[in-house]
């Protein structure tokens, strides 16, 4: 019987494998190939970060999904948790309207960002009215910055306050029983029990935040991040060679960090969008 | 309550006012706009929904493609990871856990990379290229792993192991055990997985952007166009029908998740009425019914059966064991000893290392599944369906059998009747407590009438006062059926009185077989002298004839005197020993503690001998710590143990 199931669990198992390679490994080994079959060879991969333009895209980008994931993880942190330890009338209004956005794709988080800090946006209108100047955010690395913060809050909150409700309260009652200030239980015992969920949704959030195409795509026609330099090597310039190449650094990087969260933090870590 | 409106309290809320704020706003302007005549002068330029209709004639077709790839993507995730998670639970092999490493790559590369990857391996199919199966492809490698990922989880969480060996044991083979328990038992986890992956399919932009063609314009990419060259307005009332149709996706996937609440169960039989009366119950159910309770039980036999598993443990010795028809045999040892292998042997549900045979009557069953060797198993989490109800669970092994629907009710009112819950009838499973939940598995192993009837530990998860009425109640059952069962137990006090004989297990071997009164009386080992009830060392100098102890010295029957004089060790139970009065030559002693248990007193005594004595003494006798005590053993009871 043993070897009958194994032989119909195998059975089970191979069309998404097979579905997977043809989709997925096969492709991104022929990107790879791809690669180096430019003029330069494996070269590109030298060429593409000794060359200025590459290297400080790929500047520009890292700083700015390290920046968002800090502010991401302070905001949904402090939220989160609030949102799991307090029952107060409105609370799951106000949790619905948070996760709201968690199903938006880029674009629409790009024209939210528009409407919010673009040319007609609110930002613009109430500081045109205040200050006589409008103030347009939007179209520059703080649009993206703001982008990038509503398209990752939502879904920081969402795992943050998972993770916060999970924890076990009668260590926080015992840290208290023992003289500890709600400071120093914060400190002692609070942080130090959600630090597995801060790593693993700020390597999401750092993901995320690298590969994000929509929004950059959205509102940045000036700003170079990585996402957008391929997209433009690839179909304006069909520098295919070196589109593969940024694709495959981009990809390195993201899967980096995923994996050194998950080798940290322990559990099961996986970006999304 | 005060604690409320503390100024920590104020500042979080705050600040998540102000998130909330950011985040919503832009959703309400965008609202507004495109229901306004003119965004740019406001509300004052009057509502309309012409916007609307500009864009269904604009893009209609894109709304159409994303609901239809959406759809399709669902399809493929369900067709492809369903199997491919069971396939991964239920087989942890080097392969499995390879794909389940890779199964999360999509997630960690970006959408871009991928859909360049997809254009440059597969741009030259010209036809596939254009079509919206393209973008498809795309779609379900992206959503794959959310699929596979829900549902992996939701059966680690089932105890889907303890259900399908269940099934198994009831019949059930392969296939029908897929449908009728995996499927029905994660739903939960594919529901939540399918709203994932059609929501995640509508909005996805990143892959999508670089996959489609003039001809496969999806939504996202539609309202990307829409963004760039229209009027605002439209771009809003476009970004409307989007907010409309994830709306009920997000409400279904917050209500999938949502905790159901967990409903407890008071225990509801009161232990007196527990106890049946099995003279009157089971004959008269049997003579009521034009068919047996039971078919007789079938003799058992095991030669040789050893357990080593993969990593190289030897779980079990290689073992004989004979059972005659309608013996009750409980293996009694202390966790992790191989009782619960042995079991998992006789029940199929392992098999034994090569040479080992197992024996039902005169059939060698060593290769027959479980499905098709008919016996009744009771699992020490119970293993009932959670999709099924009380009556569904007890006819499954029939209805597998194939057994017409007339003969199943009879059988499944005959075994309520007889477990004495046929109010249970139409209950779910979860509104049990946790002894119906035990008298259902019961009903339902023993439904099938098995040739041998098997237990796991089926007390171990109840509370001490319903663990001994169901004890009382099980032992009634098994003799009133005459069927063959083996019990497995850590509980020495079940041993004792549910089997016509014990095997004792240490270690992966066999420490002693015999009837209660043989284990306890004659333990053969310090081991199995120890392991059940108390027992006390005697550790001395024989001379002369006598045992010579720290408290005095014992005569010694010819019995456990040894060969020549020297140092021995004897043993004794508490309830050989009695306190004399003083001067009478026993052994002298101090009181270290006393223990009223009620009907009787334990003693500790130090100085009669080396490590202390304990005692038992009758009840209504008060002792203080340090009181002078005599004790005489009597001589017959003493017992020399291997160690």
């Amino acid at each position: 019987m043993e070897n009958r199931n194994t032989l119909l669990l195998t059975a089970m198992f191979t069309p998404a494998l097979v579905v997977f390679t043809a989709f997925f490994l096969l492709p991104l080994a022929r990107l790879a190939v791809e690669s180096s079959l430019g003029p330069s060879g494996v070269g590109i991969y030298i060429a593409a970060i000794t060359t200025p333009r590459y290297l400080e895209t790929l500047g520009y980008t890292v700083f700015l999904s390290a920046s968002v994931t800090l502010v991401t993880l302070v905001v949904s942190g402090v939220s989160g948790v609030f949102l799991a330890r307090n029952e107060f009338r409105g609370r799951s209004l106000l949790v619905s309207l948070l996760t709201f956005p968690l199903a938006f794709p880029g674009v629409v988080v790009g024209f939210m960002i528009i409407l919010l800090a673009g040319r007609q946006g609110l930002i613009g209108d109430i500081t045109g009215c205040l200050f006589g100047a409008k103030v347009v955010l939007a179209y520059s690395m703080t649009g993206l910055f703001l982008g990038y913060l509503y398209f990752s809050i939502p879904r920081t909150i969402t795992t943050l306050m998972a993770s916060a409700e999970k924890l076990d309260r009668s260590l926080e009652e015992a840290a208290r029983s023992l003289g500890a200030s709600p400071w120093r239980v914060t400190r002692d015992v609070l942080i130090p029990a959600l630090v597995p969920g801060l790593i693993s949704s700020g390597a999401i959030c750092f993901a995320t935040s690298m590969g994000a195409f929509g929004t950059a795509f959205t509102l940045a026609t000036h700003i170079d991040v990585l996402p957008i330099v391929i997209y433009t090597e690839f179909t304006l310039m069909a520098n295919i060679a070196m589109a593969a190449a940024l694709s495959i650094f981009l990809g390195a990087i993201t899967w980096a960090a995923l994996s050194v969260a998950r080798a940290v933090a322990g559990n099961t870590v996986a970006a999304a969008g | 309550m005060k604690r409320r409106f503390s100024p920590a309290f104020t500042a979080q809320l705050g600040l998540t006012l102000a998130v909330c704020g950011f985040l919503i706003v832009p959703v309400v302007q965008s609202v507004v706009a495109g229901l306004t005549e003119n965004f740019m002068v406001g509300v004052k330029s009057g509502l309309t929904l012409r916007w609307f209709v500009k864009v269904w004639g604009l893009y209609r077709e894109t709304i159409a493609l994303s609901i239809l790839i959406g759809l399709a993507c669902l399809a493929c995730a369900l067709v492809l990871g369903v199997p491919a998670a069971y396939a991964m639970v239920k087989r942890q092999n080097r392969l499995t856990r390879l794909f389940e490493e890779l199964l999360v790559t999509p997630l960690a590369v970006p959408g871009l990379a991928i859909a360049l990857a997809l254009i440059v391996h597969y741009g030259a199919f010209t036809a596939f290229r254009r079509s919206w199966a393209f973008i498809l492809a795309g779609h379900v490698i992206f959503t794959l792993p959310f699929m596979v990922r829900s549902v992996i989880a939701i059966m680690h969480a089932i105890r889907l192991k303890d259900l399908e060996e269940g099934a198994a044991s009831l019949g059930a083979g392969f296939g029908r055990r897929f449908v009728q328990i995996v499927i029905p038992n994660a739903v939960p986890g594919i529901l939540a997985g399918a709203l994932m992956v059609f929501t995640l399919s509508i909005g996805e932009f990143n892959l999508t952007w670089m996959l489609h063609t003039p001809q496969t314009k999806t939504l996202p990419v539609g309202l990307a166009d829409s963004y760039a060259s229209m009027r605002l307005e439209i771009g809003s009332a476009y970004t409307i029908v989007f907010f409309l149709m994830i709306i009920p996706l997000l409400v279904a996937m917050q209500w999938v998740a949502k905790p159901r609440p967990r409903t407890f169960v008071m225990e509801a039989i009161a232990p007196a009425t527990a106890l049946p009366d099995r003279r009157a119950v089971f004959p008269s159910a049997a003579d009521r019914s034009d068919e047996p309770v039971t078919g007789s039980g079938t003799a058992l036999r095991l030669q040789g059966c050893a357990k080593t598993f993969a990593d190289g443990t030897r779980a079990l010795e290689p073992f004989d064991l004979s059972v005659e028809a309608g013996e009750t045999v409980v293996i009694l040892g202390p966790s992790g000893c191989g009782k619960t292998t042995l079991l998992r042997i006789i029940a199929g549900l392992e098999s034994p290392d090569p040479g080992g045979r197992v024996y039902f009557g005169g059939e060698d069953v060593t290769e027959v599944p479980i499905e098709r060797r008919n016996v009744g198993m009771v699992f020490q989490s119970y293993a009932l369906f959670p999709n099924m109800t009380v009556a569904e669970n007890i006819a499954y092994g029939l209805k597998v059998r194939g057994v017409d629907t007339a003969r199943r009710n009879r059988r499944v009112s005959q075994m309520l009747e007889m477990m004495k819950i046929g109010e249970l009838r139409n209950r779910p499973i979860e509104q049990l407590s946790g002894g119906q939940k035990q008298r259902v598995a019961l009903a339902r192993a023993i439904a099938i009438r098995p040739r041998v009837l098997l237990l796991d530990e089926p007390l171990t998860a109840l509370d001490a006062k319903l663990r001994d009425a169901l004890r009382v109640e099980i032992d009634g059952l098994l003799r009133s059926l005459g069927i063959t069962a083996i019990y497995v137990t850590h509980d020495q006090a079940e041993a004792m009185a549910l089997g016509d004989r014990i095997v004792v297990m240490n270690i992966a071997r066999v420490a002693q077989v015999g009837t209660p009164r043989e284990i306890y009386f004659a333990p053969r080992t310090r081991f199995v002298a120890e392991f059940i009830g108390t027992i006390n060392r005697l550790k001395g100098r024989v001379q002369g004839g006598r045992l010579i102890l720290p408290g005095g010295s014992l005569p010694l029957p010819e019995r456990v005197r040894g060969p020549a004089d020297g140092e021995i060790e004897l043993f004794f139970r508490p309830e050989h020993a009695r306190l004399v009065d003083p001067g009478q030559g026993g052994l002298q002693a101090t009181v270290a503690a006393s223990f009223f248990m009620g009907d009787r007193t334990r003693l500790l005594l130090e100085g009669a001998a080396e490590g202390g004595l304990t005692i038992e003494t009758a009840g209504n006798r008060c002792f203080r710590k340090g009181q002078r005590v005599e004790v005489v053993v009597e001589p017959d009871a003493l017992l020399r143990l291997d160690a």
